[in-house]
């Protein structure tokens, strides 16, 4: 059981929203998980005992432990098999449209009192939650990838948030061992709004040869000790999903900082997006 | 370890100690210059105390933390420097002072000595403006604490030479220092994107997209950084930021560098961070790296 809630909803079942199921069910919540086809359902089941998996050979988790998790996040295929959860996360497509649709759906089907929440990065959170009844239960959760790993849980407070809402999923965040903290409304919320800056800054400098990729890894690494250079980074990330999260940016603000630079639109025309396509800025296919 | 370059280091402050540390330690006989003997005697001080301490944590044997040490000798006349191969300036950031200092060096090394230059936010190409050898001088830029920081940024200069540079390269590498090449622009690479990443957390603060201690957890949380922004702006010092800021902002006219207003008031207020006691937090100990 985390927080107060105890049954909780999570819509897609892809990399996010298996991630996200996973560290419910951890924390002892039952899980429901929903997605389009029994397809979805069986590639993002198998994810998460994939990881599960992976954990148990780590000895970071035990056997059982790993059944009895599995054991507690179902698959449906239908919105009415979510009737009775407490919280939903929608973790779907990043489009404004789908997300709409299947929370408008979604809502319906929960009744009035469950909390409802997206994982969107990129789309603004007073937006989506127009798309539900009683919007001051609305707000954004938003988990970084990979979610079973990272501390950190954004809680984004819309203009219709409640205290109420943003008070039990600070609880909430807290009790699936998370770090919570409450950010706006703004695009990038606070991570994202810091690092695509950041990052677009420095794909314009290596276009303009300051230096190599791999000499400004190893400067920021060394000389700033980060964890990872902004170039390895964004290969992990996806230069495709930095892109549109950018643009997302860009659009929404017209602030030149988030405009993709051009050697990023065209990485991505190229199909050289990191490590997931084999090709990247630190990524080369022999590594891959 | 037998390392022959004979190396001088004008500076005898915190950088210009660290790095005779970083040479002496690698086995070059060091000489450390400043312009008085007081100055001269508490650079010789860090260096002796630094050895110290690294044969105490066990990190050198006492004798080589000895020998290392015995190897670092002070002058404060430039003329003591005319057997020297490699020079590394590393004065206070200030080009005149820079300038006219090589200017002064060239003079007594040897035509065939490297000059490097240790700045972090002027551009090596002026440093090396007024020399008559400029080939020869090449961008070191070290980070601080030098003798714990293995990267050397390296920046030739408009005039730098290919010798210049890679005997510079063959140089760091013998004392054991990793090195990144680029270019002689604003702030190499590590000032040119922490500067404008440190502004950007300052005004995202002043913006209410969160706390200082928000913001502080949320960032190595998410993005695997060593500290929060305003814990490493309270350890470099709102006065220090402020000079990185405004020289980087003078060349690059990009109000990304520029700091912001909030990093006046602190400095009005003489909250400078960790040395005053009070910067983002409010601190007992003054210290900045434990005792």
């Amino acid at each position: 059981m985390a927080g107060t809630f105890q049954r909780i909803g999570i819509l897609g079942y892809g990399k996010m929203g298996g991630g996200i199921a996973q560290v419910c069910a951890q924390a002892g919540c039952e899980v429901v998980v929903l997605d389009i086809n029994a397809n979805q359902i069986a590639a993002g089941q198998a994810r998460v005992a994939d990881f599960l998996a992976e954990g148990v050979r780590r000895g970071k988790v035990t056997a059982d432990q790993r059944a009895e998790v599995l054991a507690r996040i179902r698959g449906v295929e239908a919105a009415e098999g979510l009737a009775g959860v407490e919280l939903v996360i929608e973790a779907a497509t990043e489009r404004r449209d789908v997300k709409r649709e299947l929370l408008t759906r979604v809502a319906a089907a929960v009744g009035e009192d469950a909390i409802i929440t997206t994982n969107t990065s990129a789309i603004s959170v007073t937006d989506l939650a127009t798309s539900v009844t009683r919007p001051e239960r609305f707000a954004g959760l938003h988990f970084f990838n990979p979610a079973q790993l990272m501390k950190l849980v954004e809680i984004v407070a819309a203009l219709q948030t409640s205290e109420e809402t943003v008070t039990r999923l600070n609880g909430f965040v807290g009790a699936i061992g998370k770090l919570p903290i409450v950010v706006k409304d703004r695009p990038g919320f606070l991570i994202n709004y810091l690092l695509m800056p950041y990052l677009n800054d420095v794909i314009q400098e290596l276009d303009n040869g300051l230096a190599s990729a791999e000499d400004i890894d190893t400067a920021i690494k060394l000389g700033l000790g980060y964890k990872q250079g902004p170039l390895e980074l964004l290969d992990l990330i996806g230069l495709d999903v930095h892109n549109h999260a950018t643009h997302s940016a860009y659009e929404a603000t017209l602030d030149a900082r988030f405009a993709p630079p051009a050697l990023l639109q065209a990485m991505v025309a190229a199909g050289r997006i990191g490590n997931k396509s084999g090709q990247g800025f630190r990524t080369t296919e022999a590594k891959a | 370890m037998v390392n022959t370059n004979r190396v001088a280091v004008l500076g005898a402050g915190t950088m210009g100690s660290g790095i005779a540390v970083v040479a002496a330690r690698a086995g070059c006989p060091v000489l450390l210059y400043d312009v008085d003997a007081a100055r001269v005697e508490r650079g010789l001080g860090i260096v002796r105390s630094f050895f110290a301490k690294s044969a105490q944590l066990g990190k050198l044997s006492q004798e080589d933390a000895d020998n290392a040490a015995a190897r670092v000798g002070g002058v404060i006349e430039l003329d003591q420097l005319n057997d020297v191969d490699v020079v590394v300036e590393a004065v206070p950031e200030d080009l005149n002072i820079k300038k006219q200092l090589l200017t002064r060096l060239e003079a007594v090394v040897s035509p065939t000595a490297l000059i490097h230059t240790n700045t972090s936010t002027l551009s090596v190409t002026a440093i090396a403006s007024t020399v008559r050898t400029p080939e020869r001088v090449v961008g070191t830029h070290y980070c601080n604490p030098a003798p714990l920081m293995k990267l050397v940024e390296v920046a030739d200069g408009r005039k730098t030479a290919p010798w210049a540079h890679e005997a510079t390269l063959a140089f760091l590498r013998s004392i054991g220092q990793v090195i990144v090449e680029t270019k002689d622009r604003p702030g190499f690479i590590l000032n040119r994107f922490l500067i404008p990443w440190e502004n950007a957390c300052i005004r995202a603060l002043e913006a209410g997209l969160g706390t200082v201690e928000s913001i502080d957890a949320a960032v190595p949380a998410a993005l695997g950084h060593p500290m929060g922004p305003f814990r490493l702006l309270d350890i470099v010092g709102m006065d220090v930021h402020h000079q990185v800021s405004s020289r980087l902002y003078e060349q690059l006219r990009d109000p990304r560098f520029a700091p912001p207003p909030l990093v006046e008031r602190m400095i009005a207020a003489g909250d400078l961070g960790r040395k005053t006691g009070r910067g983002f937090y409010t601190y007992n100990d003054t210290r900045l790296f434990g005792s």
